[in-house]
């Protein structure tokens, strides 16, 4: 695990994640209590990548549950596999002639075949789904949880066990404790508000568009061919169009894609011409490349 | 330090932060782990653990900076000690002043650096509600009671100066006028956070601006200026809209998807094949549908932009579990009865003639908010959806937009559809900069266009 708050920073970076220090402080507290992260932030700020990041920088498999409207237990927790258990079923019928060979009454009979029941209810008819594979896993994962603002309400109250005491119950078998406690990370775009219990359980973040020279560092890390110039204005240029009122700001990954786009077109200066060429790699609505374009003087210079 | 981080806490609390024991341990423990001298680290701890969404962030921010370094006594290099006894000494002497009055001692706290009271003060302000008692309603009573703390401050101001003056405990020159800069100073604190109430956050708001071009014509007339003819035409559109609509939506169903073993089924197929479960039957699961709870401003200017919306709603029933309406001008009354039991355009001439509502009177936001808690909170829950359609013009009276944010708070999302042009909200009587915060979506709903777009991304 981490050592210290530097030492995430550090680790973060080889796994080409740049951090603030409070996010760096935030995930090493979440390593070292063992609590979930709740991550919020507009789209596009790298939520998801955090967890990654983590993973990558820990050598620890990452598990994925994406969450939607309607997901159920089925789905994020275990399922029992009917056909086998059905097949299994009929296969051993003529065992059961065996089993009550011995009894005399027919309710023996019942006990007999009872102390058997076990074997129709066990873990090898469970298929295990995301949450359950995260609490099972011999070494420990990342388990990232995605936009957990667009799950039902029942399905946030559910998780609620498995965030406070890293415990599943499936009513068949039993209570299953996590074997190693998973490193969660919760991500939320903010669709309705989360509940007072599951904050609770987490420790929250904030990830807001990074300041100007963060944002820099991420371009010269990911695209390393790019000038000093260039991706100067690059980034101011971004941060102006942020500034404008949008229908969706361009995020971190649209700033690569314009930075790349431009490498592309080896474009060594930012002109009007050739932000109104590249145009359509940071707006993604006609309204919001319409509303570039009036500004575009101010965005330029 | 842990006893810092208590006073915090309890100081949070009486600003209205919800923060459990739990969460304090937890940030206790978490401090131990870090270097506490490294400010930025220490502040991280405390706000991933006392302000857990954005919204919460603004207000903690400003506590934070108020608690940790406002309120700190600056230490005097050159004798901390008597500084800080001097201060207290002349603070006593005015306590002893203060006796009974509760306002002028928690300002007394304040300016002692336990801002405990005074939050509490402000708290009240915040939330305080109309006075119904006197059977007149007005705006004022807010900022009437402002007022009175701002006197109380003003009252401690020129009492300090006059301690100071008379000078009972003879002070040199210069002590005296470091008190007094370092009193105003703390005053000055005090002033700005009564005036400047920090409001949450709210960058997760979708404020819709664009809209597809449907229909070129008929689509853009703002509703208020429709012919009768035309008000035709919007019905026929809208008729069409839905039978598409409620199309897709029945397909949706059909698809979708199963649910648990339906032992009953699957035994019973199993029948024809020697007993063998060969085919495997599914219960079907009925589909999640979601509720609606909508609230209508029906006062003139906004009933044109309603009466479609509602028209809406109700043919499209089927796609909820459920749709509560209620219409207020300047109070609440269900409607829910007349637009289940009605055909649409009877119902919708109905509410205008037999719901007890008195139309000429004027409309008032807060008096709706406050009726619709006291008689219908349970309407909401977390599946609901909560439209609110009204031009937010409370004609000065308490908006109330504390109730808004419980509503908030107690139902999956709150829209508000604002009948007037983007242009004229905030203007005038409108409530609207006081209610954004509170909403997850925000919408200029004035033409059939807007209308319709909205429907369609609330159905699919």
């Amino acid at each position: 695990m981490f050592t210290s708050v530097a030492d995430v920073q550090d680790k973060l970076e080889k796994a080409d994640y740049i951090t603030s220090r409070e996010i760096a402080t935030v995930v090493f507290l979440a390593a070292a209590t063992n609590k979930p992260v709740l991550v919020e932030g507009p789209a596009g700020v790298g939520k998801t990548e955090l967890a990654k990041a983590v993973s990558r920088s820990l050598g620890l498999q990452l598990i994925r549950l994406q969450c939607y409207e309607g997901l159920d237990e089925a789905k994020a927790l275990y399922e029992w596999e009917y056909a086998k258990q059905l097949l299994y079923t009929q296969m051993v019928k003529e065992k059961i002639q065996d089993v009550i060979a011995g009894a005399k009454t027919l309710s023996d009979a019942v006990e007999k075949i009872a102390s058997q029941e076990d074997a129709f209810f066990s873990e090898r008819f469970i298929q295990p789904r995301p949450l359950l594979q995260a609490i099972t896993s011999e070494k420990p994962v990342v388990l990232l949880i995605d936009e957990v603002d667009k799950s039902d309400p029942e399905f946030e109250a559910f998780l609620l066990e498995l965030l406070s005491d890293f415990q599943v119950s499936i009513p068949e078998i039993g209570t299953k404790k996590a074997v190693k406690i998973p490193f969660v990370v919760l991500t939320s775009n903010n669709y309705r508000d989360m509940s007072d219990a599951l904050k609770r359980r987490c420790i929250h973040i904030y990830i807001d568009y990074p300041e100007k020279d963060l944002e820099l560092k991420i371009v010269r890390l990911k695209i390393p061919g790019i000038g000093q110039r260039l991706s100067d204005r690059l980034v101011e240029a971004i941060r102006a169009i942020r500034n404008l009122d949008l229908k969706k700001k361009p995020c971190i990954s649209e700033t690569l894609d314009w930075a790349r786009s431009l490498m592309a077109l080896s474009a060594e200066e930012l002109t009007s011409e050739v932000l109104v060429d590249t145009l359509n790699m940071i707006c993604k609505y006609k309204a919001d490349a319409e509303a570039v374009k009036a500004n575009i003087e101010g965005i330029v210079n | 330090m842990v006893n810092a981080v208590l006073k915090f806490v309890a100081c949070c609390r009486t600003a209205g932060y919800r923060i459990s024991t739990s969460e304090v341990v937890d940030c206790i423990s978490q401090l131990e782990l870090i270097d506490m001298l490294d400010e930025e680290g220490f502040r991280a701890v405390l706000r991933a653990n006392f302000a857990k969404s954005r919204r919460e962030q603004a207000q903690f921010d400003r506590l934070y900076h108020l608690y940790f370094h406002e309120l700190r006594q600056d230490i005097d290099l050159d004798d901390p000690e008597s500084m800080t006894e001097r201060m207290e000494d002349v603070l006593r002497t005015l306590q002893e002043q203060a006796n009974g009055n509760r306002a002028q001692r928690a300002i007394l706290d304040f300016l002692q650096g336990d801002p405990m009271g005074f939050l509490e003060i402000m708290r009240r302000l915040q939330t305080e509600e109309v006075d119904m008692s006197q059977g007149r309603k007005f705006n004022l009573g807010p900022l009437a009671s402002r007022l009175q703390v701002m006197v109380q401050l003003n009252d401690v101001k020129g009492r300090v100066e006059r301690v100071l003056e008379e000078n009972p405990f003879h002070y040199a020159a210069d002590t005296r006028r470091n008190l007094a800069r370092r009193f105003e100073s703390q005053l000055e604190r005090a002033y700005e956070l009564l005036l400047r109430e920090a409001r949450p956050h709210n960058e997760s708001l979708r404020q819709v601006r664009t809209h597809e071009q449907y229909l070129r014509q008929l689509g853009e007339r703002p509703f208020t200026s429709l012919t009768p003819r035309e008000i035709e035409q919007v019905r026929e559109v809208i008729d069409r809209l839905v039978r598409k609509l409620k199309d897709i939506m029945s397909r949706r169903y059909a698809s979708s998807s199963r649910g648990v073993l339906d032992v009953k089924k699957t035994l019973r197929r199993a029948d024809r094949y020697l007993g063998v479960p060969m085919e495997i039957r599914f219960r079907k699961k009925p589909p999640k549908k979601g509720k609606v709870v909508t609230l209508c401003d029906i006062s003139s200017s906004v009933w044109a932009a309603a009466r479609f919306m509602l028209n809406i709603l109700y043919s499209l029933q089927e796609c909820f579990t459920k749709v509560n309406s209620f219409v207020f001008v300047s109070g609440l009354a269900e409607v829910t009865e007349i637009f289940e039991n009605e055909e649409i355009n009877h119902a919708i001439e109905k509410v205008l003639k037999d719901v007890d509502i008195d139309y000429l009177a004027q409309t008032d936001y807060g008096e709706t908010f406050r009726q619709f808690r006291d008689r219908h909170m349970d309407a909401l829950n977390k599946k609901t959806t909560l439209i609110i359609i009204g031009d937010a013009r409370s004609n000065y009276f308490h908006p109330e937009d504390r109730i808004l944010e419980e509503m908030r708070e107690k139902c999956r999302r709150l829209i508000w559809l604002n009948p007037e042009p983007e242009g004229s909200w905030n203007t005038g009587d409108s409530e609207m900069f006081a209610y954004k915060p509170h909403c997850h979506e925000l919408r200029e709903c004035r033409n059939l266009n807007q209308l319709v777009d909205f429907v369609e991304e609330l159905i699919l």
